[in-house]
């Protein structure tokens, strides 16, 4: 049984297409890249698996369970019964662009608010969780600091745990590295790393060549709206064949190869 | 000048002043916690909610609250039957209530429109992480939206407290003796109107300070998260 599966998912805002009929599926353990040019449809998607925008067709099950969506007396289609949308929203763990912590509250703070108001955690073993997902983001000394102190890897790795700390099946993450100056970007994508080491399941939205080709089994390509290549990373991005993926990777820096150094070699896998 | 009128009128004053703070008080506190639903209903997407919480708001912000006042005070008396049937006429005959009511409905309307701002202005991504961890509803309201919309809204409110206290003036005219109602007598009996206006001024003037004061500590304490940031304008909550 696939972990996600996404069946012929169309969005479109306004006159624009943004999401012409995509399948998708993810097996346990599998770690998906999803690239593409700005406006392919890359963030639009992954917001659809977890129904932050609301896909205009197409089915997303979660570990086999499917989204009901229904319409209402206007004709907009909406999940039919928003327990369940919240329900598989905690089983899916997102991570943000811009991070999105809540700035008001301490790092701490942020990781064990969902686990203890939504699942229902004890507030001491929710601690005790986040001290745990503090240290394995490299982030112990940070506990009680807020966001607005913190450098944007710090914010994203902070964000990563909080996401880690309701214990998802899937990780979905949205471009985690775009907001972040250069010099920053390779302890988030160490992090992310090491949970494709321990074989979570993941999506990643990258723009990061190198990273996808180190860290992802399977890469998929997606332009205007719809995928053009697909298949094992290092087949896609070594040996494209669409005139698209072969352009969008040659006016990438450094052939693709730039951010894979940062993993600590170029052949990490 | 002599100013022993206004030493032994001091201690009377200083009663109506008692009565000015409880009506703001009993005001602003009743206002407040009906602005937080009324907030919520306002933009709410549901039709049902949101336009009674409109209507009330346009109605409270539209119309000048001594009407509002005339309007409960001596409006009620014709509804009398009804009232006394309802069992809540012996609440209408005081004119305390009435004031305490009126007040309390005219600031939850202002306050309804300043938390909707600031609910506005929360930002976005922070409730879509939320949301994408599983809140909603009312969860999502009360842990994240509403936590922080109040401190985004603190300056503002402010602002209203300092008018509903100086609003609170008018109640003298429904007989009640507040600061300005005690002020008033005073005058009529002493025919010194120059020193006692005054020295009623000074005392409001020290309570509205007194309030800025206190919001701007509880301000600095609930943005301790930002200390250290460059801080956009924040501290000023005088003179709008």
């Amino acid at each position: 049984m696939a972990a996600l599966r996404v069946s012929d998912l169309y969005k479109r805002f306004g006159a624009l297409d943004v999401l012409r009929g995509i399948s998708l599926s993810a097996q346990e353990r599998d770690v998906i890249a999803i690239m593409g040019a700005s406006g392919s449809g890359k963030s639009t998607l992954l917001r659809c698996i977890n129904l932050l925008d609301i896909p205009d067709a197409g089915e997303v099950q979660v570990a086999g369970e499917l989204i009901h969506m229904t319409f209402d007396r206007r004709g907009q289609r909406g999940p039919a019964d928003r327990r369940q949308v919240d329900r598989i929203r905690t089983r899916l763990g997102m991570v943000f662009q811009r991070f999105n912590l809540w700035s008001h509250l301490t790092v701490l703070q942020n990781i064990i608010e969902a686990p203890i108001h939504v699942l229902g955690v004890p507030r001491r073993q929710a601690i005790a969780h986040a001290e745990h997902l503090l240290h394995k983001v490299g982030l112990d000394d940070k506990r009680d600091t807020y966001p607005a102190h913190l450098s944007g890897g710090q914010e994203q790795r902070a964000a990563i745990a909080r996401a880690l700390a309701m214990e998802p099946e899937v990780m979905l993450f949205d471009e985690p590295t775009s907001a972040l100056d250069p010099e920053l970007v390779g302890e988030v994508l160490k992090v992310i790393d090491a949970l494709a080491e321990e074989g979570r399941t993941m999506l990643i939205v990258t723009h990061e060549i190198g990273f996808a080709r180190a860290v992802s089994s399977r890469t998929v390509f997606l332009h205007e709206g719809t995928i053009v290549e697909e298949g094992p990373s290092r087949q896609v991005l070594d040996h494209p064949r669409s005139d698209r993926l072969k352009r969008f990777l040659s006016n990438s820096p450094g052939g693709g190869r730039a951010t894979s150094h940062l993993l600590g070699g170029d052949d990490l896998r | 000048m002599d100013l022993a009128i206004v030493w032994e009128s001091l201690p009377r004053l200083l009663e109506g002043t008692v009565l000015t703070l409880e009506i703001t008080g009993l005001s602003l506190l009743a206002g407040f916690c009906l602005a937080v639903p009324v907030a919520m209903a306002r933009l709410s997407p549901r039709r049902m909610l949101r336009v009674p919480a409109y209507g009330y708001m346009l109605y409270f912000r539209g119309t000048p609250l001594l009407v509002q006042l005339f309007l409960v005070y001596y409006g009620s008396g014709q509804f009398q039957p009804f009232l006394d049937q309802v069992g809540v006429w012996f609440l209408f005959r005081e004119a305390y209530f009435c004031a305490v009511l009126t007040l309390t409905l005219n600031t939850a309307a202002y306050t309804a429109e300043i938390l909707r701002g600031a609910m506005l202005a929360v930002p976005r991504g922070e409730v879509e992480a939320a949301r994408s961890l599983g809140m909603s509803g009312l969860l999502l309201y009360r842990r994240i939206i509403l936590p922080k919309a109040f401190r985004l809204s603190l300056p503002a409110y402010t602002n209203e407290a300092v008018f509903l206290l100086q609003a609170t003036s008018l109640v003298s005219i429904i007989t009640l003796l507040d600061l300005t109602g005690v002020a008033r007598i005073i005058v009529a009996q002493s025919f010194e109107p120059y020193k006692l206006y005054v020295t009623a001024g000074l005392i409001y003037l020290v309570i509205t300070y007194t309030f800025v004061l206190v919001s701007r500590r509880l301000e600095r304490r609930l943005s301790a998260h930002l200390r250290g940031q460059p801080a956009g304008g924040i501290g000023n909550v005088v003179g709008r």
